[in-house]
């Protein structure tokens, strides 16, 4: 059969990874090209980090942000990741005939509110609209450029054995709000998206300590596929305690009724931070006491006893169990 | 409270000395939370347990997929459907690519939701009607309200199954059967005992840790006996004579059929299909859909593991061609499906 | 097959009960159940309560471990 794009290609797991490595990566290989959130490049005595990000999410507006919001906390903190203090964005849109011109700039204002408080300027965009039909409402894509702070490099390669890995908040809230949202499934909570710029919360870490190893946002596919990104990239294993997950009731209750695991959520204000054990009473203190990392927790370490790549679960009553890889599309298991 | 019963039923399993014991677990939802809270682990070596043909999914035949995609790409049919069937592959197509060849599939918790649905289009709305006896009562309730509300459009594709012939035809395959659950709670416990007379043990278990476990204590503490039992260890849901509203609707609605599981061939009176009195709501009548062959990839071994003859990784495509990205047969595509469980969960 | 959802009903009307596990809400079909009353657990499956609930996993295990123990015993120790 012909080989065609499937949905689960842009689900954020293996077959997104598989898409990247057998079209993109064979034609744009360089030195620079990435599997991180955003290249680090050189420029004089400056290092600089510089990202891109589509968005399109049905439906744009939602509990707790809207796609605009999104679109900037996006890139913001794909650069913050990196370790770089975000400058300047640009936004391009394609807009659906037909869509309203207040729902736009509801949009367009919550995309300046949101710049401002992650300290970013939005300096150019773009505008395209296509006829009814070939978009859904929005799509926006944005691209930004950080400078990183001179003594900082993070890695999902740089994972070392003992190291603990911390989440800055409970997981999977954006993607509970957003299935929500779609009312496909009759259920109703009230659950806002954890959506929010993070740029301070790294700023504040990196302040304390620069000997942190990695330091990625979960967005598509949620902790669980980040955590099996940089178990590969470390060739390391990684254990999590299933006790010590932070999930809001609500959420963990909408997993129960549909048979998700928040682990595969997307969230879109979250970090995963892995740095030498020895920080994390500090980090967990440093970050609790900011906007978005009230409820930060540990949630596991990286250890070379465990086979390279994999991620393990010690579930609440003792056992060991390995933790399913993401695949892609999100299905509800009923019958 | 909870650490103790966990504590003595984690005892009572670890002190276990006697003979070996297979167990056979019949539910999908089963085998799946045995993997995902690691208790194979907390188990010792002389105790197994196999998973067997409980998922609906694993056991729907290449068949059943093959007349959806028809309805879907050649009927211009509205389907609706559990998540769970979405990435069967069919002879040719699954669910989910017949989609991108423009098949209308709507993913619904509840039959009641497909009505719904159906309620608002004027297209034809076809229900893939899988499931064992728990789902039923539903899917009759959806037929139910069709009829007194009129709802025109509304149909079901049934593969329906029930357990009590698939008990027998498994019978050799373990020393006892984990019931599932929530289809006794349903059906009731009757079938359970009448088993008992016929040398057939097993106990009805729960789906949490302390539940499993318990369930789990409870066959090593009854075969030590070495005389045939039956234990219900799901007592706050499970309840003798089941939910008799329920078995009402069934008989109301449905009537028994021979039907094909996927590896185990047919077994007799052992599907459910609508009641001649409905029957214009049968989407297969409806449509007069033409017989599907239904051709299973000749690699697959879904059906030896769903009888508990051979693990998944005896398969020779397990893990290789076949994984949850690209499964080629179904107990690879359900995250209850053995094959998925074992490759998931790292038995491998 | 038939995964479960262990739920506490906030209201019943007719054949139709509004359930809540953990904060999240559906309105399920309460017709197989004939004596629901807001404050029941129900157990749900696919859109439609199937059982009620008449304990906690634990006091449920505790029984029947009790049970298989101590069969003399006239009372089981919750």
């Amino acid at each position: 059969m012909e080989r065609t794009v499937l949905l689960a290609h842009g689900g954020g797991g293996v077959q997104t990874s598989e898409l990247i490595d057998s079209v993109f990566k064979a034609h744009f290989a360089n030195p620079y090209f990435t599997a991180d959130d955003a290249a680090v490049l050189p420029l004089g005595q400056e290092r600089l980090a510089f990202s891109t990000d589509g968005f399109i999410v049905s439906p744009p507006f939602f509990p707790g942000g809207n796609i605009g919001k999104l679109s900037i906390c996006g890139t913001v903190n794909d650069l913050a990741c990196m370790g770089a203090c975000p400058l300047w964005l640009t936004c391009a849109f394609v807009l659906e005939e037909g869509f309203p011109l207040a729902d736009l700039e509801r949009i367009a204002k919550s995309m300046a509110e949101t710049a401002k408080e992650a300290g970013v300027t939005v300096v150019a965009g773009d505008t395209k609209v296509a006829s009814k039909g070939q978009v859904d409402k929005v799509f926006i894509t944005t691209s930004g450029i950080g400078r990183l702070a001179s003594n900082v490099k993070t890695s999902g390669a740089l994972a070392k054995d003992g190291d603990a890995i911390l989440v800055t908040g409970d997981i999977g809230r954006h993607g509970a709000a957003i299935l929500l949202a779609r009312e496909e499934f009759g259920i109703e909570a009230e659950i806002t998206s954890d959506c929010a710029p993070l740029w301070h919360l790294v700023q504040a870490i990196i302040s304390k300590t620069t000997d942190i190893h990695v330091i990625r946002d979960a967005t598509r596919g949620g902790v669980g596929t980040v955590l099996y990104e940089i178990a590969a990239q470390s060739q390391l294993g990684i254990a999590i305690r299933e006790a010590d997950l932070p999930v809001d009731p609500k959420v963990s209750g909408i997993c129960r009724m549909l048979g998700l695991d928040p682990l595969y959520l997307a969230c879109e204000g979250r970090l995963v931070i892995i740095a030498p054990e020895k920080h994390k009473a500090q980090l967990l203190e440093t970050l609790r006491a900011l906007p978005h990392g009230e409820g930060a927790a540990c949630i596991g370490y990286v250890a070379n006893t465990l086979k390279a790549g994999s991620v393990v679960v010690e579930t609440a009553i003792g056992g060991k169990t390995l933790l399913p890889r993401p695949t892609g599309e999100l299905l509800p298991r009923i019958c | 409270m909870q650490d103790d019963v966990l504590t003595q039923a984690k005892s009572l399993l670890k002190a276990y000395a006697g003979p070996p014991l297979k167990i056979m677990e019949v539910c999908g939802t089963h085998t799946h939370e045995i993997f995902r809270l690691g208790i194979r682990q907390l188990l010792p070596p002389s105790l197994r347990l196999i998973s067997g043909p409980g998922c609906p999914v694993c056991v729907t035949p290449v068949s059943y997929i093959d007349e959806a995609i028809y309805l879907a790409l050649e009927k211009d049919v509205l389907l609706t459907t559990f998540g769970d069937l979405l990435r069967v592959p069919g002879s040719k197509l699954s669910l989910a690519q017949a989609r991108q060849k423009g098949a209308q599939v709507r993913m619904v918790y509840s039959p009641l939701d497909a009505l719904a649905i159906a309620k608002q289009e004027k297209r034809e709305v076809v229900f893939l009607s899988v499931g064992f006896e728990t789902t039923v009562p539903g899917e009759c309730l959806a037929i139910k309200a069709a009829e007194e509300e009129g709802i025109a459009n509304f149909s079901l594709l049934c593969a329906n199954k029930t357990m009590p012939n698939a008990y027998q035809a498994l019978a050799g395959s373990a020393d006892a059967f984990l019931y599932p659950g929530h289809v006794v709670a349903i059906a009731g416990t009757q079938c359970c005992e009448e088993l008992v007379a016929k040398g057939i043990s097993g106990v009805v278990a729960g789906f949490t840790a302390t539940e499993l476990l318990t369930a789990l204590a409870c066959i090593v503490h009854e075969s030590a006996k070495q005389k045939p039992f039956f234990v219900n260890c799901y007592p706050r849901v499970v309840k003798a004579s089941g939910n008799q509203a329920a078995q009402k609707l069934i008989a109301d609605y449905m009537e028994a059929c021979d039907s094909e599981w996927r590896g185990l061939g047919v077994i007799k009176g052992s599907g459910l299909t609508l009641k001649e009195p409905f029957q214009h709501r049968d989407a297969r009548l409806r449509f007069a859909i033409p017989k599907q062959p239904g051709r299973a990839n000749p690699h697959c071994r879904c059906g030896e593991v769903l009888k508990g003859n051979i693990l998944p990784t005896a398969c020779s495509v397990f893990g290789r061609a076949c994984t949850p990205e690209h499964p080629i047969g179904a107990c690879m595509v359900s995250s209850e499906g053995t094959c998925a469980a074992y490759f998931q969960y790292g038995q491998g | 097959m038939c995964v479960g959802l262990s739920a506490k009903v906030v209201k019943v009307d007719r054949g139709t009960a509004l359930i809540d596990a953990q904060g999240a809400r559906r309105e399920i079909s309460a017709e197989l159940l004939s004596d629901l009353e807001p404050g029941d657990y129900v157990m749900v499956h696919a859109g439609i309560a199937i059982a009620k609930i008449s304990a906690t996993d634990t006091e449920e295990s505790s029984q029947v471990l009790q049970g298989i123990l101590n069969p003399n015993a006239t009372s089981a120790q919750a």
